[in-house]
């Protein structure tokens, strides 16, 4: 067993996840943890559509913000895409991706204020990012051959056309398409930090204890996102996109002396604009480093690593849900149900809620992250799971499981799981703002004692490491030699 | 004048020599075969001759260069991208103008697959596929053609069919051919490859079937 | 077929229904701190924003934000001429615009207290200055910006135990606003928390307060808080007046309802040296720069 390399990795994982454990602060703190979280799932269950009439609105704007920012994205992302062998644009392409869609609305908020821009473009800069990589990983997958075939002095853009962006449009048409639901929950979430979006109201209805209310917007935003196969066609897509940039609310205007102002005072190091010099940078820099970041960066890794191996966890405990190698049909169907609400649920909100009902630690937040990757984890490993042909008498049940698929579809998970490091590290930074003391917390403080400059070295900080556990991830698949579609 | 210039060149593979060193020069109005068995350079040679020509040239590769996921229509129309603006192209991938509809159907009906004019590349059959890069060769319009086998997958009376039209369309042109009957029947000039060298080149007026089979 | 086109009809409808925009452009807007539960702030200053608009003779619009931070930098944008401000979220704001004003405060908030609360399982009973049996215990503060929910209470934490809130206590969180502190003490999450001493007695007095569970256990000294502060340039977007018109209407406020929403008696004049000690404390803390 232990001479196949997969396992050796797993296990060095485990043990390190392990050793987390025992440093990180795991207490449930609540007096009464289980009512609280029993009355959430009776909220749940008692949905109340009507009593806050914004709701629909609230829908709308979340709908609008996903389709532009998305739409957006994916122009940018593209074009970025055609320039990608140029290590500049990856490395700028690698930068705008590792700084989280809240991290962007924060510093937006700051210039552009309560402008629709700000939710645009806080979705729409990281997926750019995305979407380059992607697409450009999607482009030179395609067969050269038509385009060597093309005759002589056939221009770029005709080239595009017609010899690489017909072989893969169905892939990028259903990359771009899993983005979009991507970006309904990156929408829904801006509105933790006060954009007019899903969130906004969530976050009221959980704060003041309305949990039917909350409820009714979960569900609401379940069907939305479970029903897109339904309302998003090719004929419908242009009246979306005509649509969307109409229904983004009108905020307020842009005041441009504020954008300048960000961009020449207010992000200067606090030293340089008192004149205190390069030492007093130095010290400036010292404090940062040694009271937020060093503490930011160990909580941050803790937790991530501890979410990443329960997120294995989870996910190979969940896949069997919906494999046609087990169970019966009627358990499939609640399995696919469980699955997509996990995967839909985006993991700053299972925190927040979790957060809410068991208090502040970092098992909030392991849980809130390890489900919801789990859950897309588990739904990706099982479909594969379904396609496996395996001989007439195989083994059932456990013995199914554990000699049968699993060693097969093992490979496959563990190129996820590594695929998802980097998104659960993003994750963990930001989920700092909710109160746990990962890099996200220090970033929060900085923005709530108006310290952009502070703000800013911190969110670079988290950028950095993002980029390094993402080279440290494809090292390892590398080695490994796993490989994996993209997932968000 | 040459068309087709080959001047002492080779070509490795892996570090290993596959092609030559060799010169070959095609003139315009001559129809040249090339034969050998497989692995014997040939498409070697085609490349290195395709990537050492002028633009005016039609290129038929063996893996055909169609793109599956478009029409038929689309596919031919490709041997004119480069005659046209992009945005010319552009319209065109959305709705075709009439007149090259009507150039493209009239290739297609030449090569007995006009019906299939609209049909997604990825349903047609191996034999149709080659009428289709060979359609698109056709349409370019260009006075000299480079193929690789374009007749692999035809029958017969298809192949003959085929050859005709290239020898009607093409003054001059360089087609790897297996078989040896309709290098033959159809070509002025038959060079046979053998291990990476030009092992024969002679007028075919001067050549039997039997000269050419100690090449296989 | 049937189907898509109702969906279609539905959307359109759902699209269309939003465009009833109004111009912002010569509306006045404000905010405020986003000290307590959403629901009971937005019919708050819905009222204020009625009772401004019918005083002043112009469009008067309340936005609500999700943090104190947010409501600063609102100000500060000049997205919002006018806040409802604490202590220190007010300093911060001054500090950043230039010819701000503070213009109006609550009678109460001349002599602001912060109220120290605690579980029962913790045993603590009410006394006359911090005790030493804190240490040690998990505490939650209001929201990080808040005066009386974090400023003081950690000012006169460090000034009992000479040390940071994190090493005295076991545990130290943000709760986000003064009304979640009291539910995060009366469950239990936090054994130990610190509010403002006005939401604690409003919710009492409304029997919002499971007294069996939780306790005040101590009372701060007074500090000056809340306040409406107004940006130096609503003169002239405004009309030549405009200051003085929104400070007399503020200090002639007079329905009960909308003043025990707050819960202040009634607003008197405010200045900006008023809240000098406020300044201090937060340089001393670290909080301002």
């Amino acid at each position: 067993m232990f001479s196949f390399p997969t396992v050796r990795v797993s296990l060095f994982f485990i043990v390190i996840a392990v050793g987390c454990l025992l440093l990180a602060d795991l207490s449930i703190s609540a007096a009464n943890p289980w009512k609280d979280l029993g009355n959430f799932f009776l909220g749940l269950v008692t949905p109340d559509f009507f009593s806050y009439q914004g709701l629909a609105t609230a829908l709308l704007r979340t709908l609008a913000f996903a389709f532009v920012g998305v739409a957006l994205g994916s122009a940018v992302g593209f074009l970025l895409a055609l320039a990608y062998r140029w290590s500049a644009v990856r490395i700028f392409c690698g930068t705008i991706r590792a700084v989280h869609e809240l991290f962007w609305a924060l510093i937006f908020l700051q210039f552009f204020g309560f402008h629709p821009l700000t939710g645009v473009l806080a979705i729409a800069i990281p997926y750019s990012g995305i979407f380059a990589k992607v697409y450009s990983e999607i482009l030179d997958e395609v067969d050269p051959e038509p385009a060597r075939a093309l005759p002589k002095g056939t221009g770029l853009i005709s080239t595009y056309l017609f010899a690489l962006l017909p072989q893969c449009w169905e892939q990028i048409k259903t990359y771009t398409a899993y983005r979009l639901e991507c970006g309904l929950r990156s929408s829904a979430v801006l509105g933790f930090v006060g954009l007019p979006t899903l969130g906004f109201y969530l976050e009221s209805s959980f704060a003041q204890g309305l949990y039917s209310e909350a409820g009714a917007m979960l569900i609401l935003f379940y069907v939305v996102i479970a029903t897109i196969p339904l309302w998003l066609r090719r004929q419908t897509l242009p009246f979306f996109l005509i649509a969307a940039p109409f229904c983004l609310g009108e905020g307020f205007p842009i005041i441009w002396d504020n954008v300048s102002r960000f961009f020449t005072e207010d992000i200067i190091p606090a030293p340089l604009r008192h004149g205190d010099g390069l030492a007093g940078l130095f010290d400036w820099g010292a404090d940062i480093l040694i009271t937020e970041a060093m503490p930011g960066i160990w909580n941050t890794l803790l937790l991530t690593q501890m979410a990443l191996v329960l997120t294995g966890i989870i996910a190979l405990m969940t896949f069997p849900l919906i494999s046609t190698q087990f169970g019966r049909p009627a358990g499939r169907l609640g399995g696919h149900v469980f699955l997509v609400i996990l995967r839909s649920t985006p993991e700053y909100m299972l925190a927040y809620i979790l957060l809410q009902v068991w208090g502040p630690s970092m098992l909030p937040a392991v849980v809130a992250l390890a489900l919801h990757n789990g859950g897309i984890i588990g739904h990706l490993v099982g479909r594969q799971s379904s396609n496996l042909s395996l001989r007439a008498d195989a083994p059932r049940g456990l013995n199914r499981y554990g000699y049968e698929i699993v060693p097969r579809v093992y490979r496959s998970f563990l190129a996820l799981l590594f695929y998802r490091w980097e998104i659960i590290m993003r994750e963990t930074a930001i989920l700092g703002i909710l109160g746990i003391y990962t890099l996200g917390f220090f970033v929060d403080s900085a923005i709530q004692n108006i310290q952009f400059d502070r703000a800013l070295v911190l969110i670079a900080i988290t950028a950095l490491l993002n980029i390094g556990i993402d080279k440290l991830s494809r090292v390892i698949r590398r080695r490994l030699a796993l490989q994996t579609l993209p997932t968000c | 004048m040459t068309v087709i210039a080959l001047n002492e060149l080779s070509a490795s593979f892996n570090g290993r020599r596959v092609l030559g060193p060799l010169s070959l020069e095609v003139n315009a109005g001559e129809r040249v075969a090339l034969v050998g068995k497989s692995g014997a350079g040939k498409s070697t040679l085609l490349k290195l001759a395709w990537e050492h020509c002028g633009p005016e040239i039609a290129l038929v590769p063996q893996d055909l260069g169609l793109v599956p996921a478009l029409s038929v229509f689309h596919n031919v129309y490709m041997g004119r991208v480069n005659q046209r603006s992009s945005w010319y192209n552009a319209l065109t991938l959305l709705r075709p103008f009439s007149k090259d509809r009507q150039a493209v159907g009239t290739i297609l009906k030449r090569l007995s697959i006009a019906d299939k004019q609209w049909s997604p590349l990825a349903s047609l059959s191996g034999g149709q596929r080659q009428r289709v890069a060979i359609a698109r060769a056709i349409y370019q319009g260009a006075g000299t053609l480079i193929a690789d086998e374009p007749v692999s997958a035809l029958d017969g009376p298809l192949a003959d069919k085929v050859m005709a039209l290239l020898n009607e369309h093409f003054n001059s042109y360089l087609i790897a051919l297996h078989d040896v009957d309709l290098a033959l029947r159809y070509c002025d000039r038959i060079v046979g490859v053998a291990d990476g060298m030009i092992a024969l080149d002679e007028p075919s007026s001067r050549l039997s079937k039997a000269d050419i089979l100690p090449l296989y | 077929m049937l189907r898509s086109l109702t969906l279609h009809c539905l959307l359109v409808l759902t699209f269309v229904f939003p465009f009833s925009a109004s111009t912002l452009a010569d509306t006045f807007v404000f905010t405020a701190i986003p000290d307590e539960d959403e629901t009971r702030l937005v019919e708050r200053f819905q009222g204020v924003a009625d009772y401004l608009s019918e005083q002043l003779d112009v469009d008067v619009r309340y936005i609500p934000v999700k943090s104190y931070a947010a409501a600063v930098t609102a100000f500060r944008n000049n997205q919002v001429q006018l806040a409802w401000f604490g202590g220190l979220s007010g300093v911060q704001a001054r500090r950043l615009v230039p010819g701000s004003e503070a213009l109006a405060q609550g009678l109460e908030d001349q002599a602001f207290e912060t109220y120290f609360i605690a579980h029962r399982n913790t045993g603590l009973s009410e006394s006359d200055a911090l005790q030493e049996d804190l240490r040690d215990r998990t505490f939650t503060f209001g929201s990080k910006g808040s005066t009386s929910g974090r400023l003081m209470p950690e000012h006169f934490v460090r000034e009992h135990f000479e040390a940071a809130p994190e090493e005295v206590f076991s545990r130290v969180g943000f709760s986000g606003n003064h009304t979640r502190t009291l539910r995060l003490v009366e469950a239990g999450t936090f054994e130990v928390g610190a509010l403002n001493f006005q939401v604690w007695e409003k919710e009492l007095a409304d029997g919002n307060i499971d007294t069996e569970a939780v306790s005040v256990i101590w009372r701060t000294p007074s500090y000056p808080d809340y306040q409406w502060t107004v940006r130096g340039d609503v003169d002239e977007r405004f009309g030549a007046g405009f200051k003085d018109r929104v400070r007399q209407a503020l200090l002639d406020l007079d329905d009960p309802e909308l003043l025990a929403s707050f819960p202040r008696t009634r607003f008197i004049p405010a200045e900006n040296a008023d809240y000098e000690p406020i300044r201090v404390v937060a340089e001393q803390i670290g909080i301002l720069d």
